[in-house]
């Protein structure tokens, strides 16, 4: 059987294809208020007008950050890290993005260059791959 | 637009279970903290026209099912949950029952056990992905790091709020986290890093406890406070999020900034006061970052000078304007469940001069301030009025 790479959720984002080298979110753009969402919206939320499907940017500005020493939801090991940072990514877009953040303290200032990856987290019961996205400072 | 109430409603009764990680079982605590507020009512559960329960633990109808500890009278009885916010948002509807003329006497009961509780970070069997809701830790940490940026903000200035808060819990028997010594600065910079650049002596303390307030109107009210002073409640605002620049859909743990700064506008347009004129002041502080912004959101001084705020002491018992005057979240603890009523219950015990040691000389207007994952904010503001006659 071959292992194919999936998405833990399609709805939120998909893996890269053709040329890409990087995953992308998925997301909404309300023409009348102008506004880039994510996650993908039934409605604009500021003037419940419809919304169009969008795929987001993969790369943006960490807008805030932090490193943790304490457990977390899910199966994840800190290995030997010591623990995991998590950061707030603003798209070009306009989209906000709360995410797991990939290497150490040292890569994360305000203001530095993200970009989205992906991050493996277990298999499925038919052995594919599942994995779920970070974002790494772009060097 | 802020909610009305049709006609005056009173505090008439407050009472706790001491919060705590002793695994008390919270039966028993809802049980003790809701006899405890009839007592200081002076009333019986049968004259209790609706009890609002809240409660995140337990599954469901666990919150109504506690209402027969207290007697089957048939009176409606509801379960709230509004995470951090639950006890607020219950005794809200404790509130808005009376004043909107349902009841003469309503009871907000809240109690859990977090240490029972799954939720936020609890996500058992479920493989992690980054559209997990973050925990508390990591969300205020990086209101943290941001702010430190902007502001210049330092960790010392975190510590100092949160050894504030474990020094003023050292005088309140209700308070998980009671030190018996002075908490230092240095203390809480020293103890263990969990959240970047929060240790674990900033963190609100995980544990269990009870609360409850009774509410009346003004008819029962004066019946009730024979020679003691009168509680009002001059404003009870609950809002939930609105569309902000930089609006966080998927993982954030409560919402904008902006959820604070209207909810206490609507507070102050409806009690008819501003913050200037604030004795006290108990707010959702699970991390300082948050003691700090909401000094800003409030209005208690301009945007970026919390930190100076800070280095006065205006927040310290003694100071201008206190906060978190029994402990705040961070030393007398944070069930869900409970929170918000313990700060009904300080600022209760406050404006009726009956703090002891942690009293505000003078105290005569409060305000309590809880936020709640998912989101939203409630504001309530309680004032003194002048003693009832003996009847």
């Amino acid at each position: 059987m071959t292992s194919t790479m999936l998405p833990t959720d399609p709805r939120l984002f998909r893996l890269p294809e053709g040329d890409e080298t990087r995953p992308h979110l998925l997301g909404s753009f309300a023409p009348e208020s102008g506004l880039y969402l994510w996650p993908r919206r039934r409605r604009c939320p500021v003037t419940r007008t419809e919304v169009q499907d969008v795929v987001l940017g993969a790369e943006g500005e960490l807008f805030a950050w932090t490193f943790l020493h304490v457990p977390r939801m899910g199966s994840i090991s800190f290995g030997d890290t010591g623990g995991y940072g998590v950061g707030q990514i603003d798209l070009p877009e306009g989209v906000r993005v709360q995410t797991p953040l990939m290497g150490t303290t040292d890569d994360w200032q305000i203001g530095t260059r993200m970009g989205m990856t992906t991050f493996p987290v277990g298999q499925d019961d038919d052995g594919n791959e599942l994995v779920t996205f970070r974002f790494e400072a772009i060097r | 637009m802020p909610s009305k109430l049709a006609r005056e409603v009173y505090v008439v009764g407050v009472g706790m279970h001491a919060f705590n990680n002793d695994a008390v079982p919270t039966a028993l605590m809802a049980d003790v903290a809701g006899t405890e507020a009839l007592a200081d009512a002076n009333i019986e559960f049968s004259e209790v026209g609706a009890l609002y329960n809240g409660h995140l633990g337990g599954g469901i109808g666990a919150g109504v099912h506690i209402a027969k500890e207290f007697g089957l009278t048939g009176i409606p009885v509801t379960h709230v949950e509004n995470a951090s916010a639950t006890g607020s948002s219950a005794f809200g509807e404790a509130v808005h029952a009376v004043g909107g003329g349902r009841v003469e006497v309503a009871m907000a009961l809240g109690f859990d056990d977090m240490n029972r509780v799954g939720g936020l970070g609890r996500n058992r069997g479920r493989r992690m992905g980054a559209e997990d809701v973050m925990l508390p830790a990591a969300f205020f940490g990086m209101w943290a790091t941001r702010r430190m940026h902007d502001v210049g903000t330092t960790a010392e200035t975190f510590a100092a709020i949160s050894a504030k808060n474990w020094n003023h819990a050292r005088a309140n028997p209700y308070a998980q986290r009671r030190a018996d010594h002075v908490v230092s600065v240095e203390k809480v910079l020293g103890s263990t890093m969990i959240s970047y650049p929060h240790t674990s002596m900033m963190a609100c303390a995980s544990g269990g406890g009870a609360a409850a307030a009774i509410v009346a109107s003004k008819e029962v009210a004066e019946r009730l406070c024979e020679g003691r002073p009168m509680v009002r409640v001059t404003a009870s605002q609950q809002r939930s999020e609105t569309y902000t620049d930089g609006h966080v859909f998927l993982g954030a743990v409560i919402g904008p900034a902006q959820m604070t700064r209207d909810t206490a506008a609507d507070a102050y347009e409806q009690a008819e006061l501003g913050p200037d004129d604030l004795d006290l002041v108990q707010v959702h502080d699970a991390f300082p970052i948050e003691e700090l912004v909401y000094y800003e959101l409030l209005g208690i001084c301009g945007d970026g000078e919390g930190d100076r705020l800070v280095a006065e002491g205006a927040t310290t018992l003694g100071g201008r304007i206190p906060f978190s005057t029994d402990g705040g979240l961070t030393a007398r603890g944070h069930p869900g469940g409970p929170t918000g009523l313990a700060q009904i219950h300080e600022t209760t015990l406050q404006l009726r001069q009956e703090a002891g040691v942690r009293q505000i000389e003078g105290a005569n207007t409060g305000l309590c301030h809880m936020a709640g994952a998912g989101s939203v904010c409630v504001v309530h503001i309680l004032q003194r009025e002048p003693m009832t006659r003996n009847y």
